[in-house]
């Protein structure tokens, strides 16, 4: 076990092993008009709460197109999309967009940070188009992602790794039901990308449900213990992977050679 | 690798006799090796013959005899360290064998090989992650380096399963006698 805590007591729909289901993609294609990077030809997937799920395939492959459709950020062309047992494709723009902001945090690969405005200002944003003082949630994120130094600094003045963890907190700042994060490590230096990575581990094992889009099979088997892989706009696998305690000589042999005669 | 010149490495420094060897062994590569005492005494034997090796001192309690490196045996070792890994690429996996029979069986399953090959890595690299992640908890960051070796070779071999299952294998590649 990976030491997941599931929060909440809302079941979204009957999802196995007593599990609650939060995302469902039925039947998805999405069409793009003139090219075929990035379709998705018949995606059907459920994702639990309390899941951190890796998504990954090559560049266009759909992977990123398939985030952007649970995120709201764009419409499929047939099948349904349901989160948290919202039918997304039953809310109109104005409803949709309430949607996103209310229940999705989203986490780029760069930043998209206001440069106007400061860090705290910048995780600040969604909270108030909630119309929302969040000024406590905002400092406890700035706490838990060891950025309450840098609060009143402009995204120019802030390093990369900094950068990503204001996005972090600005994504974060309205308890989303679902993180989503598109290759939040693919900016940043190995180091600081580990540093990103183990802090969405620890939001998720405080019970964040995660759909990370990435192309680092190192990061992703890290932290995700599943692994969907897209090609062409289709799901071509759908792995669990398991963390037993294995004893090194079950995972690496290096062999040796005897001195010959 | 090559045990000889491991051992070597092990004695440089401190005399040791072959139990000891063995232990020093296992503790530096962290349980990621196997081997038996007996590979060891017979590697200390021909390094002896071959004079790399020399007894340091009178066999002690229950035979056991200690060893040291000669001269002979720093030069080898310096030698070796010295000299870059080179010559043929070391396959030593059954995958590469199984894709080529796959290609050339008529309705050989390429896809769902490759589909359970990527699986088997991807939980590879999970176990390898734990492994990394325990060593640097231990505090063994040079264990920490080998199993990153090992991920990045791993990732590697996963890419090499995409390159493959985005090639559309028809039968063409088994034709070619």
């Amino acid at each position: 076990m990976d030491g997941r805590i599931v929060v909440g007591t809302f079941r979204y729909g009957g999802g196995e092993n007593g599990m609650s289901e939060l995302v469902r993609l039925t039947d998805v294609t999405k069409v793009y008009q003139g090219g075929l990077t990035g379709a998705l030809n018949g995606i059907s997937v459920s994702i639990e709460k309390g899941e951190f799920t890796a998504i990954m395939g090559p560049s266009g492959s759909g992977k990123s197109t398939m985030l952007n459709l649970v995120a709201g950020l764009d419409r499929p062309t047939s099948g349904t999309i349901a989160v948290g047992g919202t039918d997304l494709g039953k809310l109109g723009e104005a409803g949709l967009a309430r949607f996103r902001r209310d229940h999705i945090g989203f986490v780029f690969q760069f930043f998209y940070l206001l440069p106007n405005l400061t860090a705290l200002e910048n995780i600040l944003i969604p909270a108030q188009l909630m119309g929302n003082v969040a000024t406590a949630r905002a400092a406890e994120l700035l706490d838990q992602l060891g950025i309450t130094d840098v609060a009143d600094r402009y995204p120019a003045r802030l390093s990369g790794g900094q950068q990503q963890r204001v996005a972090v907190a600005r994504a974060l700042i309205n308890n989303p039901m679902l993180l989503l994060a598109d290759e939040p490590t693919g900016a940043l230096d190995t180091h600081t990308g580990e540093q990103v990575m183990e802090l969405l581990a620890g939001l998720h094992r405080q019970g964040q449900t995660i759909l990370l889009v990435t192309h680092d099979a190192k990061l992703a088997t890290r932290h995700a213990a599943r692994v969907i892989s897209v090609m062409d706009g289709k799901i071509v696998d759908d792995a669990r992977l398991e963390s037993p305690e294995r004893a090194p000589s079950d995972v690496i042999r290096v062999r040796t050679e005897e001195v010959s005669r | 690798m090559s045990l000889k010149y491991g051992v070597l490495g092990l004695l440089k420094g401190e005399p040791l006799h072959g139990y000891e060897v063995k232990n020093r062994f296992e503790a530096m590569l962290g349980g990621t090796w196997d081997v038996n005492i007996g590979q060891i005494y017979t590697t200390l034997q021909r390094l002896e013959r071959d004079g790399l090796v020399r007894p340091a001192g009178p066999r002690g309690d229950r035979g056991k005899q200690l060893y040291e490196l000669s001269p002979e045996g720093q030069k080898a070792l310096d030698q070796w360290l010295a000299q870059p890994d080179s010559g043929p690429q070391q396959l030593h996996e059954d995958i590469y064998v199984k894709l080529l029979l796959a290609a050339r069986i008529a309705n050989g399953d390429l896809q769902g090989m490759l589909a359970r090959q990527k699986r088997a890595y991807l939980q590879r690299l999970r176990d390898l992650n734990r492994l990394e992640e325990r060593a640097r908890r231990d505090g063994r960051l040079d264990l920490a380096r080998l199993v990153r070796g090992a991920l990045l070779h791993t990732e590697a071999d996963l890419k090499w399963m995409d390159e493959l299952s985005s090639e559309r294998f028809g039968t063409e590649g088994a034709k070619t006698e």
